[in-house]
C-alpha cells in the first residue's frame, strides 16, 4: 500500500506562495486558516532558503497521540486525518505537532478555539467521500478521485512533492544527484530529534 | 575566511607562473548558493543550537513563522507518559494508601465520644467559599483528569460520540468554573491566612506524626500542621494552577507554543498532585474522621472533638467567649 | 517564551478589521463558522452540548456534485506574461474549481499564488457590477444604455470644441489580442494617435532598444529555451515573484546544465536566493556594469570575434566607450568589485551558451533604452543571439502586454510597428477597406496624425498644460504641441497608481471634463482624487469570461475559451467597444468586416482580420483554427523545443505559433521559436537579424557579410523583400496570378515599391521563403543606433541621484521636447544635490507575487489578500537602527517633490543594502495617511488597501519611449 508523504525541495521552493492558494481554492478555506504556509529561512542572506510547510501526516502522529478525544485517524494511504465533530477545541495538538499544522479558526470564548482544522492531503474527513458535507467541513476529496493534492500538483517550480514516500524521495535522490550537492529531506532530524538516514 | 582566500590566491598567482588548471582551481568561492550552507546544513545547525527553525512569513500570524517546533514532540512524551505516570501513580496510589489506612486503623473516634456541646468553627461565609471551591475543585478536577486519561478509560465505555459530548461540556466547565475557582481561592487567602501562618507548634505536630501513628493527640490551633499543608497546597498550588491556567485559556496572548507547553505541564502537573492532596484532605473530613465533617457542614463541632483535635484553638475561644460576657474588671470567680 | 503582547493583538486586529473594514461585502460569520465545521450550532450556547452532524448547506461555491456531469474549459491565467494554461471545472455555469493543466508545455499544470487563486476572481465579491456614475459625490447605479449614450455625447461635444487629440485612449495589457486591435482600429477612426497601455511602463523601452538594434523588440528564445542556457545572468528582474512558473525552466535549466545563475540586482531577491552567483550594484549604473562586463571581455578576447564579423555594425564605437570603463571606474560607479565582475564576464563570455534575463530593472530608468541596448551589445560581442540557450530572454509584465503591444497600443505606431508615416496609414486603410482620406479626414491635421500621442506617463502634463490654441506667451515651453489639451479619458483595464507623481495625476484628474473608467474593479481612478461628477464605471468582464487569443512572452499565440458567462451585469471589451463606436457614428465602417452573432461580436472574425494585416511581425498564419488545435493538442508539444511531434495533427508546429509566422495560414509556417536563428531554414522558423536601417552607413555595408540563414539561396546578406527586389532577383514571377493580381489592385503604378510587409497576399513572403530568405532581409544588428539620442548607450545618473558628485561627469540629457510636450532632464537633476542631502535613501519599487499591477483586482481577491495586508518599505537594519525604525513599526516614506509622503510599515531586512529601500508598487487606496475607502463605490472595495509607491516617485522619463524612472530615485524614512 502507498504511504502518503510530503517533500518540500528547498533548493526549488521560490515563495511563490502557489501551494498556499491553491489549497485555499481546492477547498474554500476561510481566511485566518492556514492549511499550508510558507517560510523563508535566513530572509536576505545567502544561505536563504524557503520551506512549504503543511501536515506532514507523520507515521507516528504526535497529534493523534496527544488529542483527548481520540479524533485522529490515519487512513490506509498513511494520511492523518481527524474527526471534526469530535473535536473538542483544546489544542493539545498543536503544543504536539512539530510543525505547526493544526489551525484554529479562532471563533470562541475567552479567545479560544473552535474545531481544528489542517491540511488533509487533500483527502476529505470521515464522511462519505465526495459528498457535500464532507465538502462543507474538510474541502475536497482528491485522493478518492485518484488525484493527488493540489499544492503540489501546483507548485510553480515542482518544489513541493506529494505522493507515494518511495516514489517523491527517488525524485528527490535523482535531484540531489543531478546538482551535485545537497541532501537530506527537510525537517527529520529537527523534528523528531533523532538520527534519520534519508 | 572565505573573503581572504580570492586575495591570498591572487598573490599566489602573482608570484608563481601557474599552468592553466592551477588558474581555474584558484577561482574563489562565489556569494551564490553553490558555496553556502545548504537546507540540511542549515537545520543541523539549529538542531545544534537547540533552536527551533524559524523565518519569516508574509501573513500576520506570527505562530506561522516557527517552522519546527521540536519542544512539541518533549511535551507529548511529558503529556503522554509522565504526567500519566506522576498522575496515576499520585491519584491511584494516594486512594491505595487512603484505603489501605482505613482498612488498618479504620475510622478516628471522638475519645470522649460526642459531648452534646458544640461550638461554631466556622461561619457562614467560610463554609460557603470553601465549599464553592470544593465543588468546582471536583468539576475541575474531572474534566482536567478527563483530558489526560478520559480517552483511555471512559472513551471505550461509551463510544465516541457520547465521549466528545461528555469532553466538550467539561471543557466548557473547566473554562468557567476556572473563574469562580479562583475568586474563591483568593477569599480563601483572605480568610484563613492569618491562622495558617507555621509556628513552632506545627513542627511538634509534624514530630509527633500528627497523631495518626501512635495515638496521641498532638496540640494544635485553630488549624493543625497537616491542614495549614492543605492550605498552602491549595492557595499556592491552586494559584499557580490558575494562573497558568489563565495562559491556556488564553492562549498565545503573552506566550509562544513554547510557552503555552511549559503553562500546560506546570497546570497539569500540580492538579494531578493537588487533586491526591485533596483526596487526602476529603478523606479526613470525611470517612476518615468522626466529628470532622461537622465543621464544614453544619459549621458547628463537637466540644470534645475541639478539644482533642484543637485544644488550643478551644481555649482561645472560650477565653473571648469570656471576655465578651463578663463585665469588665471582674474576676472569675474560683475558676482560675 | 514569552511574546510581546502587540503580535497576538495584531493577529486578532487583522481579523477584525478584515471583516470590519469591509463595506457590505466579505464573508459573514455565519459563512465563516459554517465553514469552520461548527455547523449551524451557535458556540457560545451551553444548551447545545452535542456535537452535531454539520448541515450540507452547500453554501461554499466550489461544491461540486460528482454525481453531475462536469466540463473542463482551457483558458490563459490572466495576471503576467508567462502564459500559464488554466483549466477550469464548471459546473450549472458556475466556474467550481480548477485542476492542473498538465498538458500545457509552459506552465507543465503548475502556477504561482495568483494563477492559483483565478476562480475567485470570477466570483467576483468585490467586482464592478453594474455601471456606475458619480454624481455630486455619490456612486449611482445606471443602465448600460444610458451610460453609453451619456459617455459618447460627451466625447463627441468635446471633439467638436477641442478637436480628437483631447481625448485620451488608455487601453490595456489585459486586453485579448483582439481586444487591443479593437481599440487601437477605435483610435484610428476616432481620430488620434494618443492611445496607449502598461507597455508605456513596462517594457516600451525594451522594445525601442532591441529593435533599435537588431530588428524586433520581443523575446528572443523562450522560456522553455532557456533550459539549454549554461550560463544565466538575470539582471533587472526578479522572476522568481515576477513570473514565477519561469523558474521552473531556469531553475531546471541550473541543474541539468549545471548552470551559472547570476543574479545582478540592488536587493537580495528571491531570485538571488537561488544564483549561484549574486552581484549586488547601485541603482541607475547598469550601463557602467555591462561596459566593465565587456572591458574584460575584449581586454581577455573573449568576444565572439566571427560573429561580431559577420552579424554586427559598430562594434568599434562599442570599444571606444568601453575602455573608458576600467574596473576601477567601475566599482567608484557601481559598486561592484573587480574581481566579481571579471568572473562574471569571463562565465558569460566563455560558457555558453549564455543568456541574459531581464525586467523592469533595465527598462523603468531615464536611460532605458540606453540600459536595453547595452545588454543586446553585450549578447551581441558574445555571440549569444539566435541559437538555442541564448538570446535576449525579456519577461514581459502583463498577460498580454506583448500581444497588446503588438498590435499598436502605443502612441508611436499602428498595429505591427508599421510606425505612423503615410505608407502606414496606407497599409491599414487597405487591410480596413476604408480610403486613406477617410482616416486622414478624422484627424485634425496630416501632421497630427503622423505624430506620436501623448504617453500614458505623462497624460495628466498633457491635462494640465495648454494646448497650442490656448497658451500664452507667458507659458513659454510648457505647452502641448496640439491644439488643445486633453478634455477627456477612457481607461479600459488600466490601474492609476503604477504611474509616478500621483499627486500632480490627481490634479490632472480633477481637471478632466470626462472620465470613464472600464474595468472589472473600479480602480484608484474611482477614489484618488476629489472629482465629484463627469466620471462613470463601465464593468468590464475578465478575460475568462470570453473567447480571444492572447500572446505570451515568448510571442506564442494561446487561444483562451470563454469558461462562464460575464458576471452580474459585465459586458466583454468587445462588444462594449461595439456599442460605444455605434454611438459615436463609425460602427459601420470599423466593424465592416467583422462577424456579429445575436448581437455579439466574434473574437475569431477579429483575429482572422488580424491575420490579413499583420505581415510586418507575421501575426498572419495564427489562424483561430490553428491556435484552437494546438490548445486541443498542447501535450503533443517537446517540452524544450517547443515542437509538436511527428504523425500529430500539430506535428512540426512550434507551440502558439510564435511570431513571426510568415506568410496565410495556408502555408502552415510553423512558428519561430527562437528568432534570428541562422542554423534552421526559414520555413522551419530560422531567421536573420532584419535590414531595418538602410543598406549602407559611412561607406560600410550594414547588411550580413558571410551568415545567411540555412538553405538560403542567397549566401550573403540581403535587404528587405520589395516587388522591386524580387524582379532584380529574377523571382518575380514566383508569385502567383492572384497574388500580382493584389499588388497590382493596391500598388498599381507604384508597385514596384510594394513591399513584404504592405503586400496583402503575403505572396512577396511566400516567394521569399521559397527561396530559404527571410522577408525582412538579412543585415547586421546595429551596436550603435544613430537614431537615437545616445547611439553608443553612455552612462547617465539617475535624475535623482544619490551622488551628486558624478553628476558633472555623467550627467542626463539636456532639457528638450518630446511627444508633444517639454521634457526636463538636466534641470530637474540640478536639483540632486539638495535633494540627495535630505533625502538620503535611493527608492527602488517592484513586484510582489500575490499581486500584480495596480493591485486593485488582486487585493480584491481573498486569498491573496490576505497573504500581503500591509504596504511596507523594506529598510536596512543599519538604516532601520540609525532611524529608530523596528520591523513592523509605522513609518512616514518622503520624497522630493511635491511635499509627498505616505505611512506605511517598516520590513527591517538585509535584503536591501545600507541607502537602499523598497517598496512594493501595487498598493492603493491610501494617500498620504488617509484612508480612502469610504470613495469607492459600495462593496467594490479592495480587502487590503495601502499607499501607493507612486505617490512618492519623481520626474524622469527616457528620451525615446517616455518610461518612467521607478526604479531609482531618492526618499527618507522617519518613525512614524
Amino acid at each position: 500500500m502507498a504511504r502518503m508523504k510530503f517533500l518540500c525541495d528547498s533548493d526549488r521552493c521560490i515563495e511563490c506562495n502557489a501551494c498556499v492558494t491553491a489549497c485555499k481554492n481546492e477547498h474554500e478555506v476561510p481566511w485566518g486558516i492556514n492549511r499550508r504556509r510558507v517560510v523563508t529561512i535566513n530572509d536576505g542572506k545567502p544561505g536563504e532558503r524557503s520551506i512549504s510547510m503543511a501536515c506532514m501526516h507523520c507515521t507516528d502522529a504526535p497529534c493523534a497521540a496527544v488529542c483527548p478525544v481520540s479524533c485522529f485517524y490515519t487512513t490506509a494511504d498513511a494520511i492523518v486525518l481527524h474527526d471534526k465533530d469530535l473535536c473538542i477545541g483544546c489544542g493539545y495538538c498543536f503544543y504536539a505537532c512539530p510543525f505547526g499544522a493544526p489551525q484554529y479558526p479562532r471563533v470562541g470564548n475567552f479567545g479560544g478555539r473552535g474545531k481544528m482544522d489542517k491540511c488533509t492531503y487533500c483527502a476529505g474527513g470521515p464522511q462519505q467521500d465526495n459528498s457535500p458535507v464532507e465538502y462543507i467541513q474538510y474541502g475536497s476529496n482528491r485522493i478518492a478521485e485518484g488525484k493527488l493534492p493540489l499544492c503540489a500538483e501546483m507548485c510553480s517550480t515542482k518544489a513541493l512533492l506529494a505522493g507515494d514516500g518511495e516514489i517523491i524521495a527517488s525524485i528527490y535522490r535523482e535531484r540531489v544527484q543531478q546538482r551535485g550537492y545537497g541532501s537530506g529531506a527537510w525537517g527529520w532530524r529537527t523534528a523528531y530529534r533523532e538520527e534519520l538516514a534519508v | 575566511m572565505r573573503r581572504f582566500l580570492p586575495l591570498a590566491l591572487l598573490a599566489l598567482l602573482a608570484i608563481a607562473p601557474a599552468p592553466a588548471q592551477a588558474q581555474n582551481a584558484g577561482m574563489p568561492q562565489p556569494l551564490g548558493d553553490r558555496g553556502q550552507p545548504d537546507a540540511a546544513e542549515l537545520e543541523m545547525r539549529a538542531l545544534l543550537r537547540g533552536e527551533p527553525i524559524a523565518g519569516r512569513i508574509s501573513i500576520p500570524d506570527a505562530q506561522a513563522a516557527k517552522l519546527i517546533q521540536p519542544e512539541g514532540q518533549q511535551w507529548r512524551a511529558f503529556h503522554n507518559r509522565t504526567l500519566a505516570w506522576i498522575g496515576g501513580v499520585a491519584v491511584l496510589g494516594m486512594a491505595a494508601l487512603l484505603g489501605l489506612f482505613f482498612a488498618l486503623k479504620g475510622r478516628i473516634r471522638i475519645g470522649g465520644g460526642w459531648s452534646g456541646r458544640r461550638m461554631q468553627r466556622f461561619n457562614l461565609l467560610e463554609r460557603a467559599n470553601h465549599w464553592m471551591v470544593a465543588s468546582t475543585f471536583i468539576i475541575l478536577g474531572l474534566s482536567g483528569l478527563n483530558l489526560t486519561f478520559g480517552r483511555h478509560l471512559l472513551l471505550p465505555l461509551v463510544g465516541p460520540e457520547a465521549f466528545t459530548a461528555i469532553s466538550l461540556a467539561g471543557k466548557f466547565a473547566h473554562n468557567y468554573l476556572a473563574f469562580p475557582f479562583t475568586l474563591g481561592l483568593v477569599v480563601m487567602l483572605l480568610l484563613w491566612v492569618r491562622d495558617n501562618i507555621p509556628n513552632r507548634l506545627d513542627l511538634d505536630w509534624v514530630k509527633a506524626g500528627g497523631g495518626f501513628v501512635g495515638g496521641q493527640h498532638p496540640k494544635a490551633g485553630r488549624f493543625n500542621a497537616g491542614q495549614k499543608l492543605v492550605f498552602w497546597i491549595t492557595v499556592l498550588g491552586g494559584g499557580l494552577v490558575a494562573v497558568s491556567g489563565y495562559v491556556l485559556i488564553f492562549p498565545f496572548t503573552v506566550a509562544d507554543v513554547a510557552g503555552q507547553q511549559v503553562a500546560h505541564m506546570v497546570h497539569s502537573l500540580l492538579a494531578v498532585l493537588m487533586v491526591a492532596a485533596m483526596l487526602a484532605h476529603i478523606y479526613i473530613g470525611s470517612l476518615g474522621m468522626e466529628g470532622a465533617f461537622q465543621a464544614m457542614g453544619s459549621g458547628e463541632v463537637d466540644y470534645n472533638w475541639a478539644k482533642e483535635h484543637h485544644g488550643l484553638w478551644v481555649e482561645q475561644e472560650l477565653a473571648k467567649a469570656r471576655q465578651s460576657t463578663a463585665p469588665t474588671g471582674a474576676k472569675a470567680a474560683g475558676a482560675d | 517564551m514569552l511574546i510581546k503582547r502587540n503580535d497576538g493583538q495584531v493577529a486578532r486586529q487583522r481579523l477584525a478589521s478584515a471583516y470590519q473594514g469591509l463595506s457590505g461585502g466579505g464573508m459573514d460569520r455565519r459563512g465563516f463558522l459554517r465553514q469552520a465545521g461548527l455547523g449551524g450550532a451557535g458556540l457560545a450556547a451551553l444548551g447545545t452540548l452535542g456535537a452535531g452532524r454539520a448541515r450540507a448547506s452547500g453554501a461554499a461555491t466550489g461544491v461540486l456534485d460528482h454525481a453531475k456531469p462536469v466540463t473542463r474549459v482551457k483558458n490563459i491565467c490572466t495576471h503576467c506574461s508567462v502564459g500559464c494554461t488554466v483549466t477550469a471545472e464548471v459546473q450549472n455555469g458556475v466556474w467550481v474549481g480548477q485542476e492542473p493543466a498538465w498538458e500545457s508545455p509552459i506552465n507543465r499544470g503548475t502556477h504561482c499564488a495568483k494563477g492559483a487563486a483565478v476562480r475567485e476572481l470570477v466570483h467576483g465579491d468585490r467586482r464592478l457590477k453594474y455601471p456606475m456614475k458619480l454624481v455630486a459625490g455619490e456612486w449611482r447605479r445606471i443602465g448600460w444604455d444610458q451610460a453609453l449614450d451619456e459617455i459618447s455625447a460627451k466625447l463627441l461635444q468635446v471633439r467638436e470644441r477641442a478637436g480628437p487629440d483631447s481625448v485620451f485612449w488608455l487601453g490595456s495589457a489585459k486586453f485579448t489580442n483582439e481586444a487591443a486591435y479593437l481599440y487601437r482600429k477605435l483610435a484610428a477612426f476616432w481620430g488620434t494617435n494618443s492611445v496607449d497601455h502598461q507597455a508605456r511602463i513596462c517594457h516600451s523601452t525594451t522594445v525601442a532598444g532591441v529593435a533599435n538594434t537588431w530588428g524586433y523588440g520581443a523575446q528572443t528564445n523562450s522560456y522553455n529555451d532557456i533550459r539549454n542556457a549554461r550560463t544565466m545572468i538575470i539582471m533587472g528582474g526578479n522572476p522568481a515573484e515576477a513570473h514565477p512558473v519561469s523558474l521552473q525552466h531556469v531553475l531546471a535549466g541550473k541543474e541539468i546544465n549545471r548552470a551559472n545563475l547570476i543574479v545582478i540586482d540592488p536587493r537580495f531577491t528571491r531570485t538571488a536566493a537561488h544564483a549561484t552567483e549574486y552581484v549586488r550594484l547601485r541603482p541607475g549604473t547598469d550601463i557602467p556594469l555591462i561596459w566593465g562586463m565587456l572591458w574584460h571581455i575584449f581586454q581577455n578576447g573573449w568576444e565572439d570575434r566571427d560573429f561580431i564579423r559577420q552579424r554586427v555594425y559598430g562594434m568599434e564605437e562599442i570599444r571606444k566607450e568601453v575602455a573608458r570603463w576600467t574596473p576601477d571606474e567601475v566599482q567608484r560607479v557601481t559598486g561592484v568589485p573587480g574581481e566579481q565582475l571579471k568572473r562574471v564576464a569571463q562565465m558569460f563570455a566563455t560558457q555558453k551558451p549564455s543568456t541574459l534575463i531581464w525586467c523592469m530593472g533595465a527598462t523603468q530608468k531615464t536611460v532605458g533604452t540606453a540600459n536595453v541596448r547595452a545588454y543586446s551589445v553585450l549578447l551581441l560581442a558574445t555571440g549569444n543571439v539566435g541559437a538555442n540557450g541564448t538570446g535576449a530572454n525579456i519577461f514581459r509584465g502583463h498577460t498580454n502586454v506583448q500581444g497588446a503591444t503588438d498590435l499598436g497600443l502605443d502612441v508611436t505606431t499602428l498595429p505591427g510597428y508599421y510606425g505612423l508615416d503615410e505608407n502606414a496609414w496606407r497599409h491599414w486603410a487597405r487591410v480596413w477597406g476604408v480610403e486613406y482620406e477617410y482616416l486622414l479626414s478624422r484627424f485634425g491635421s496630416k501632421a497630427l496624425m503622423e505624430m506620436p500621442g501623448i504617453p500614458t506617463t505623462r497624460w495628466f502634463d498633457a491635462t494640465l498644460m495648454p494646448g497650442e490654441r490656448e497658451k500664452t506667451a507667458a507659458d513659454g515651453e510648457a505647452y502641448v504641441a496640439q491644439p488643445h489639451s486633453l478634455k477627456a479619458m477612457m481607461v479600459f483595464g488600466h490601474g492609476g497608481n503604477t504611474v509616478t507623481r500621483i499627486p500632480e495625476s490627481i490634479k490632472g484628474l480633477e481637471k478632466l471634463e470626462l472620465l470613464v473608467v472600464a474595468d472589472p474593479h473600479p480602480t484608484t481612478f474611482s477614489q484618488v482624487s476629489g472629482r465629484r461628477d463627469g466620471t462613470y464605471l463601465l464593468p468590464i468582464c475578465t478575460s475568462f469570461e470570453m473567447d480571444g487569443s492572447r500572446t505570451a512572452s515568448n510571442r506564442s499565440l494561446q487561444w483562451g475559451a470563454k469558461i462562464v458567462e460575464p458576471i452580474f451585469e459585465s459586458r466583454n471589451d468587445y462588444d462594449v467597444l461595439h456599442a460605444l463606436t455605434r454611438r459615436l457614428g463609425f460602427a459601420d465602417r470599423m466593424f465592416r468586416d467583422i462577424e456579429t452573432r445575436d448581437g455579439k461580436v466574434v473574437a475569431e472574425s477579429i483575429l482572422r482580420e488580424m491575420n490579413r494585416g499583420l505581415w510586418s511581425i507575421g501575426y498572419t498564419g495564427q489562424s483561430p483554427e490553428r491556435l484552437k488545435l494546438h490548445m486541443e493538442h498542447q501535450d503533443k508539444f517537446d517540452l524544450v523545443t517547443l515542437r509538436g511531434r511527428e504523425g500529430t495533427p500539430v506535428a512540426h508546429d512550434y507551440y502558439g505559433l510564435p511570431w513571426p509566422c510568415w506568410g496565410t495560414p495556408e502555408i502552415r509556417h510553423p512558428g519561430s521559436h527562437i528568432l534570428y536563428n541562422t542554423n534552421l531554414h526559414v520555413k522551419d522558423g530560422g531567421g536573420t537579424f532584419r535590414a531595418r536601417f538602410g543598406v549602407e552607413r559611412n561607406g560600410e555595408t550594414l547588411l550580413a557579410e558571410g551568415s545567411w540563414s540555412k538553405g538560403s539561396e542567397i549566401e550573403d546578406g540581403y535587404p528587405e523583400f520589395t516587388v522591386a527586389v524580387l524582379k532584380r532577383l529574377g523571382w518575380f514571377d514566383d508569385l502567383t496570378g492572384a497574388e500580382k493580381a493584389s499588388l497590382e489592385r493596391h500598388f498599381g503604378a507604384n508597385i514596384d515599391r510594394a513591399a513584404w510587409s504592405t503586400d496583402l497576399s503575403g505572396g512577396i513572403i511566400r516567394v521569399a521563403m521559397e527561396h530559404g530568405c527571410s522577408p525582412f532581409g538579412n543585415a547586421k544588428a546595429r551596436a550603435v543606433a544613430w537614431n537615437l539620442p545616445d547611439p553608443v548607450p553612455v552612462h547617465r545618473e539617475p535624475i535623482y541621484t544619490v551622488r551628486p558628485d558624478l553628476v558633472a561627469q555623467y550627467p542626463t540629457l539636456p532639457d528638450r521636447r518630446g511627444f508633444r510636450m517639454p521634457h526636463l532632464g538636466q534641470s530637474v537633476q540640478a536639483r540632486s544635490a539638495a535633494a540627495a542631502r535630505d533625502f538620503p535613501i535611493v527608492l527602488t519599487s517592484g513586484r510582489l507575487v500575490e499581486y500584480e499591477g495596480g493591485g486593485e483586482e488582486t487585493r480584491s481577491n481573498k486569498w491573496l489578500a490576505e497573504l500581503q495586508q500591509d504596504m511596507f518599505v523594506e529598510i536596512n537594519p543599519a538604516d532601520a537602527a540609525a532611524r529608530g525604525v523596528r520591523d513592523g513599526g509605522w513609518v512616514w516614506v518622503s520624497g522630493p517633490e511635491n511635499a509627498s509622503r505616505v505611512r506605511v510599515k517598516a520590513l527591517v531586512t538585509e535584503r536591501v543594502a545600507r541607502g537602499v529601500a523598497f517598496m512594493p508598487f501595487h498598493f492603493g487606496g491610501f494617500f498620504q495617511g488617509e484612508d480612502r475607502r469610504k470613495f469607492y463605490p459600495p462593496g467594490t472595495d479592495p480587502i487590503v488597501l495601502g499607499e501607493s509607491v507612486n505617490t512618492v516617485t519623481t520626474y524622469g522619463y527616457d528620451p525615446v519611449t517616455f518610461m518612467q524612472e521607478t526604479k531609482v530615485t531618492l526618499c527618507q524614512i522617519r518613525s512614524a
